[in-house]
């Protein structure tokens, strides 16, 4: 049926996508700066052609595993020398270009209603838009200098989306740290690239891969691999670089902190893949294995712990991106079929449930005015549509079955016990621990959330709260649609997706000939990595069982039922809203009932107790200076850099 | 059967929720010690419940106080029914040596209606037994007439 | 077609009768009663019938369910409906009793940890949505307690995995029963006997009785999330606790008892397994749950934490280093 989506058909789809939102970007100014309808209309039409643009390459691309080697105004490589920029756009780019497209589309629909009480939006949907078409720009172009260009504007418009809402405290503060620590970030690519540039005199990355060929890095090209490493860990906020991503998440319009859970940290993970496995293809070195790992296990259990003493609801958010993006670079640190498979997943997942998440804040947000744990609750009578929405995000970024997060989190503990029992190393074993540890604490967290803003009792002043509109909910369905999807059918997932896409990681060889021409990548001696993506490794539901699972609800319900009022006690309920009947009243120890609502910011005091002394050291370090952050940052680089030098030159 | 099953029930676990209506304290003592080895209720289902919604038989000792009487209402209506009111000791019956204190507004059965009242300052373990065994009884009736 | 009528028979017998809801529910409450009778003996009285248990889930049926007006009314009459569809789930997980389990994948072992969690949320989602301030400091120390024996359960999970796959992987409760099924118990390994303590340990805690019953503490905070429950629900969560025993102990009899399997053929090998396991069941719970209830009061919820992730998680620890060395 789709047998016209070819290769040559689709040829020149990522271009316009990425040309179009920058186009509308513009346009929006122009056109939809008074009225709301014409404003409306192109950032939808904008949204939904680069949607749709991009997933009709999933066929040729994903499905039959073709490589889309672009080259602009058809600049093609004169004697070997790549001198036009590229688009190549292989399996494992198509997967995070198809994250970052459905953020895009859900954010935009999100935005029509949600920012509609906001001021001056032509100037928003101008950076949403160059925020939407950079991020695209980055994870498709094959192109090293272009990257870098995109993560300017991207982080940019990022930093001028953080302080959109600057009559709000704290929004200006967040948009400085971010613009500093971003900056730094930006400079480090922009140094390492550099660096590589003088080293391999061409900026296409298919073809850094091949002059680097498969011998022993010189000094120029360790630095530069350093350098960008770092670049690339601000942009996806591993620790220590996570510190302004807590600000910006909180303070940014809830669309916003949706985008930059959903594609913009995601954008850096993609970078860090596309650097490590296939541009210096360092991922099968032991050293280089365990420091991503130590990194991405720090990461995860210090971004659980800062969002379990949060209580802020984005704020918690925030930490919890942070927290999940270390369980991603964990995985796919590990450099096994099963581990670049389950990180892959896990951060199709986290777009998908944080994205789902961010939009139950910004709803909570927009219908009671606050996020603030200690002044919400019981709101799930007012908004029980949204309180699903949320409960499906909370089980699944806590992993629990059958939501998607378990899955991957199932897939990553796996693949973390397999690399454990072959290495024989007994801190991959850790790993796992930590990584349930971590899933426990997130489930807490997310109770904690749970308890604060939708159960517990409703404040005097949230009364008269309504369910939030229309356009904003359908954004929730379908991503809790998805949530669940993924869940239920990661079988298809995997096989169809994940296992393409972690076999372009893998398949380097193929990279560089389909770019650079066949037969580069024998020439410069380069081969595939060893392993290969492997399909059902994991075999976690049986679909059949499912509807066993139904039936056993069904039953449940159906006894309850059966076994009616008549011979079962009566179900009362109170009738009438505001009638002064003592049966229906909480149970005070027989005082009358008042408003008590044990709120969220001290739920887990037993918890904290126990680690006072290590709460007291981290929420001490995360000091809110911008000065330490950097400080933070600059620290860190230091560390790759000499790392990277110790690894190389000695091993 | 279900049907059956919850009738045969009804009387052989009866839970407690006790209500302290300003008693000196012995009543109080005496129906914990009920729960003791000793004599030991739990043989015939008795537990204590730790809130009303709990409960099948309050037990309420003591003359209602100004004090207690709206919390002691409350607390009753929050029992879901089939349920008993059981009253200890002399001082629910009839206010015992507190009648005619300003701060006295008993007796219980001003408020509600008592199934069971167990007489006695304070009553003996055994008779407190007994009269809550009754209460038993007295519920299991109660469902039945609910169910009619 | 035959094949499958028959087939959704055979399935909803698993479901319905054994080794899901109807065995699961009668083996339970079962060992509540043995639990109640035992530590009446051990306290000097005479102790409840032991069918006292199912008197209680018969009688709480039959009286009224309020919802109080602060409630949620879908998640707090769901709450206990899902809690027990898990553990009949987890059940149909569990290869018992030399019985091959009708859900037994690989890497099942994840999976029931996961489920086992899910009773314990939706008590706190239930107690969360009853809009009680009791039941707010009981599903805080729920969570908590949670934490406390998470991880060393999980340590003990690990461990056991790694003895039953060697240098393989083996997630999967069926491997762990193959490789003690030539009667080489892992509980007769001295590297796992840290192990089988430590998951002695969190069995009490998992299941939630004295002295680690601080979410439900009816002294203090008035059985915490279940305040607010009466009738059906309330029912429904106390069966849930009757399960969880029996299901832990029956977990325990897996990984270390090799799932009770005498080895005799035919039906009456599997009742006399399925006694036997009883029996085992029911010596495990009076072991870790009885005698520790009657012999210690309460502990407050940070001393319990602090239990659990010294003590218990040090036991699993050393075991797992154990079996990693040797």
């Amino acid at each position: 049926m789709f047998d016209f989506l070819t290769i040559d058909f689709v040829r020149h789809f990522p271009v316009i996508a990425v040309m179009g939102l920058f186009l509308c970007a513009f346009l929006v100014e122009i056109f939809g700066a008074k009225n709301k309808y014409i404003r409306n209309t192109i950032v939808l039409v904008a949204a939904f052609g680069a949607f749709a643009l991009i997933t009709s390459l999933v066929k040729p691309v994903l499905f039959d595993g073709e490589i889309l080697a672009y080259w602009m105004g058809n600049w093609e490589p004169v004697s070997g020398y790549a001198i036009g920029i590229g688009y190549e756009i292989d399996a494992l780019n198509m997967f995070f270009a198809l994250l970052v497209v459905t953020t895009i589309l859900l954010a935009a629909i999100y935005s029509i209603k949600y920012m509609a009480r906001d001021h001056h939006l032509g100037h928003y949907y101008t950076l949403f838009l160059m925020l939407s078409g950079s991020v695209l720009g980055l994870v498709l172009t094959g192109d090293i200098f272009n990257m870098f260009v995109m993560i300017e504007i991207m982080t940019f418009a990022s930093v001028a989306l953080t302080a959109f809402r600057n009559n709000k405290f704290g929004s200006l503060e967040a948009a400085f740290k971010y613009l500093i620590i971003g900056s730094i970030g930006s400079s480090m690519t922009l140094a390492g690239i550099a660096l590589l540039y003088a080293q391999c005199h061409t900026l296409n990355m298919a073809q850094i891969s091949a002059v680097l060929g498969s011998g022993a890095l010189s000094p120029t090209s360790i630095c530069a691999f350093a350098l960008m490493f770092a670049g690339f860990g601000v942009k996806s906020y591993i620790v220590p670089f996570h510190a302004p991503a807590a600000d910006a998440y909180m303070t940014a319009p809830t669309s916003i902190s949706m985008v930059f859970s959903g594609m913009v940290n995601k954008a850096g993970v993609y970078g860090m893949i596309r650097l490590v496995y296939v541009i210096f293809r360092a991922m099968d070195i032991t050293p280089i294995q365990l420091f991503l790992v130590t990194f991405g296990t720090i990461t995860m259990f210090i971004g659980v712990t800062m969002a379990l003493a949060q209580h802020d609801f984005k704020r918690l958010l925030a930490f919890h991106s942070i927290s999940q993006i270390g369980y991603v670079i964990t995985a796919v640190s590990l450099c096994t079929a099963l581990g670049l498979e389950a990180g892959l997943f896990h951060a199709m997942n986290h777009t998908l449930f944080k994205g789902l998440l961010f939009l139950t804040a910004g709803a909570v947000l927009y219908a009671a005015g606050t996020t603030d744990l200690d002044k919400l609750g019981g709101l799930a009578k007012k908004m029980p549509k949204t309180a699903v929405c949320f409960l499906i995000g909370a089980f699944s970024i806590s992993g629990l079955p059958p939501f998607n997060g378990f899955a991957s989190k199932w897939m990553i503990y796996q693949a973390t016990f397999e690399k454990a029992t072959t290495t024989g190393n007994f801190a991959y074993a850790f790993v796992t621990v930590v990584a349930l540890v971590v899933s426990v604490m997130t489930l807490a967290s997310f109770i904690k959330v749970t308890q604060a803003v939708f159960f517990g009792q409703l404040p005097a002043n949230l009364r008269d709260v309504k369910e939030v509109p229309l356009l904003m909910r359908i954004p929730m369905w379908i991503m809790s649609a998805l949530c669940i999807l993924t869940g239920v059918f990661y079988n298809f997932v995997q096989q169809h997706i994940l296992v393409p896409a972690a076999n372009a990681a893998f398949g380097v060889t193929k990279y560089i000939d389909s770019m650079m021409g066949e037969g580069t990548a024998a020439a410069s001696g380069i081969s595939d990595y060893a392993v290969q993506g492997v399909e059902g490794i994991v075999s976690i539901w049986n679909p059949k069982l499912w509807l066993i699972l139904f039936a056993i609800v069904l039953i449940a319900v159906f006894i309850v039922i059966l076994t009616g009022d008549n011979t079962r006690g009566r179900v009362l309920e109170k009738s009438e809203e505001d009638s002064e009947d003592g049966k229906y009243a909480t149970f005070f120890g027989g005082e009358k009932s008042a408003h008590s609502h044990v709120s969220g910011s001290d739920l887990f005091w037993g918890f904290k107790h126990d680690f006072k002394g290590y709460f007291k050291f981290i929420q001490g370090m995360h000091s809110g200076v911008v000065n330490d952050y950097a400080l933070w940052v600059v620290v860190g680089a230091a560390l790759i850099v000499v790392f990277m030098f110790a690894t190389f030159m000695f091993i | 059967m279900f049907k059956k099953m919850i009738a045969k029930s009804m009387a052989k676990s009866p839970w407690i929720y006790h209500v302290n209506t300003g008693s000196c304290n012995g009543c109080d003592i005496e129906l914990v010690a009920v729960l003791t080895p000793r004599y030991d209720a739990e043989r015939f289902g008795f537990k204590l419940a730790g809130t009303p919604r709990h409960a099948d038989i309050v037990v309420v000792s003591g003359p209602i106080t100004s004090q207690s009487k709206e919390r002691l209402i409350r607390t009753l209506e929050q029992v879901p029914e089939p349920k008993c009111v059981v009253s200890i000791g002399s001082c629910p019956r009839s206010c015992n040596v507190f009648k005619g204190s300003y701060s006295v507004e008993g007796p219980l059965e001003k408020y509600t209606h008592v199934d069971v009242s167990i007489a006695g300052c304070t009553p003996k373990p055994e008779a407190i037994i007994e009269g809550l065994y009754k209460a038993a009884e007295i519920l299991a009736e109660k469902r039945e007439a609910m169910n009619k | 077609m035959l094949d499958i009528i028959i087939n959704t028979i055979k399935n909803a017998g698993f479901v319905l009768v054994f080794p899901g809801i109807l065995f699961v529910s009668i083996a339970g409450l079962l060992l509540a009663g043995i639990d109640r009778k035992v530590l009446a003996r051990m306290q000097k009285r005479k102790g409840p019938p032991i069918l006292q248990p199912v008197y209680d889930f018969f009688k709480l049926m039959g009286k009224e369910t309020i919802i109080p007006h602060e409630a949620n009314k879908t998640a707090f009459l769901g709450a206990p409906i899902v809690g027990f569809v898990s553990l009949v789930v987890i059940m149909l997980f569990l290869p018992i009793a030399g019985f091959e389990a009708p859900f037994g994948i690989e890497g099942d072992l994840v999976i029931i940890l996961y489920l086992l969690t899910i009773p314990a949320v939706a008590l706190i989602i239930g107690g969360s949505a009853s809009g009680s301030p009791f039941a707010g400091i009981g599903i805080s120390r729920e969570m908590v307690a949670m934490m406390a024996y998470e991880l060393p359960l999980v340590i003990v999970l690990l461990s056991v995995a790694k003895v039953a796959g060697g240098d393989s992987l083996a997630f999967s409760l069926n491997t762990i029963i193959d490789a003690q099924a030539g009667g080489e118990l892992f509980i007769t390994k001295w590297q796992l006997i840290p192990a089988v303590l430590a998951m002695l340990l969190v069995i009490p805690a998992e299941v939630g009785t004295q002295p680690f019953d601080v979410a439900e503490a009816e002294t203090e905070i008035c059985e915490g999330p279940l305040v607010e429950y009466s009738g059906a629900p309330l029912a429904m969560f106390k069966l849930n606790t009757a399960i969880k025993m029996f299901i832990m102990t029956a977990l325990f009899s897996v990984l270390f008892l090799g799932g009770i399997n005498l080895g005799i053929e035919g039906w009456y090998g599997i009742v006399l397994n399925v006694v036997v396991l009883f029996a085992a069941c029911a010596v495990l719970t009076i072991l870790c749950m009885t005698l520790i209830h009657a012999i210690c009061a309460r502990l407050k919820i940070e001393h319990m934490f602090k239990f659990y992730w010294t003590v218990v998680t040090a036991l699993a620890a050393i075991s797992l280093i154990l079996v990693w060395i040797f």
